[in-house]
């Protein structure tokens, strides 16, 4: 398992593709979207210079790192209420604010590892396989926290879905 | 079960989290300011050097010369130019008590010639 350095372009392209969901990821250990959105970004700009080495699975790596830099931000004393409590992580296509606020809890309450599961399937796009590849975890482990993940969050949503 | 899924999978699919502002670019041009910096100072410092080192030369490679390269010859040894009919006539007008003087300076690092058939030594060693 060999690191190796990203290129500017490569990083940029990580964020294009991941930025997103781990903002929704990351908004679960912080106040609010925009404390989100400066991990992330702090992650990424750290990425960006030289001296940090990438392991085989990017992916993978971007998750723990925001992670790490979310709950480190926690731990350092973040502000408590968040700035606009109305602007929130998820924008739903057809325009549903209160679904899209409803999703955003349902994702907080979920334990830690169907989150995270349930975060790189549906919006970063990875396979179970990827993301079982991501988390160290087993294929079979990830299908399952997956599946729990989605009844939860179903059951949350269904008051806002056109069966 | 299987179908349920795809179709939740689905309409989670139309909430879309928000995009996070771009990374700056300067973030790049920031790591490359600080080494331009130092290149720079570096080749002014290096520039610096050799000016002031090209300046210091002359005077201490002479002072060098002077004492190590060049024997110690004394004002008596040191070959004397010949005085020449210029410089003595010039002597004869302004300063004839120096005309007198630099002949006998002269005298004591001449032999007199004798190869000429009006010489003194030539008419002396016939008598």
């Amino acid at each position: 398992m060999g690191d190796k350095k990203l290129s500017a372009a490569e990083v940029r392209h990580l964020y294009d593709q991941h930025g997103p969901a781990l903002v929704a990821y990351a908004r679960s250990f912080v106040t609010d979207a925009a404390a989100a959105e400066d991990v992330v970004h702090q992650v990424f700009l750290r990425l960006l210079s030289p001296e940090v080495e990438m392991p085989d699975v990017p992916v993978a790596y971007v998750y723990r790192a925001v992670r790490n830099a979310a709950l480190n931000t926690r731990r350092n004393g973040q502000r408590d209420t968040p700035l606009d409590p109305q602007l929130g992580v998820f924008k739903h296509r057809g325009g549903n604010i209160e679904a899209a606020l409803t999703l955003e809890k349902a994702l907080e309450e979920l334990p830690e590892e169907q989150r995270e599961v349930v975060v790189m399937r549906i919006w970063s796009g990875l396979t179970l396989e990827e993301a079982a590849a991501a988390t160290g975890a087993p294929l079979n482990t990830v299908a399952s926290r997956y599946r729990y993940a989605l009844d939860k969050l179903r059951e949350k949503l269904r008051p806002y879905r056109k069966e | 079960m299987e179908n349920l899924d795809e179709r939740f999978e689905k309409y989670l699919g139309e909430f879309q989290p928000r995009r996070p502002r771009a990374l700056p670019e300067p973030a790049i041009h920031r790591q490359v300011w600080p080494r331009c910096l130092a290149a720079a100072a570096a080749i002014t410092i290096a520039l610096g050097a050799w000016l002031w080192s090209v300046r210091q030369k002359p005077a201490g490679q002479e002072a060098r010369n002077v004492t190590s390269n060049r024997p110690v010859v004394s004002e008596q040894q040191r070959p004397r130019r010949p005085l020449s009919i210029v410089v003595l006539t010039h002597l004869a007008v302004e300063n004839p008590a120096g005309l007198d003087a630099a002949l006998v300076a002269a005298q004591k690092n001449r032999l007199p010639r004798f190869d000429r058939k009006d010489s003194a030594l030539r008419i002396l060693g016939k008598e």
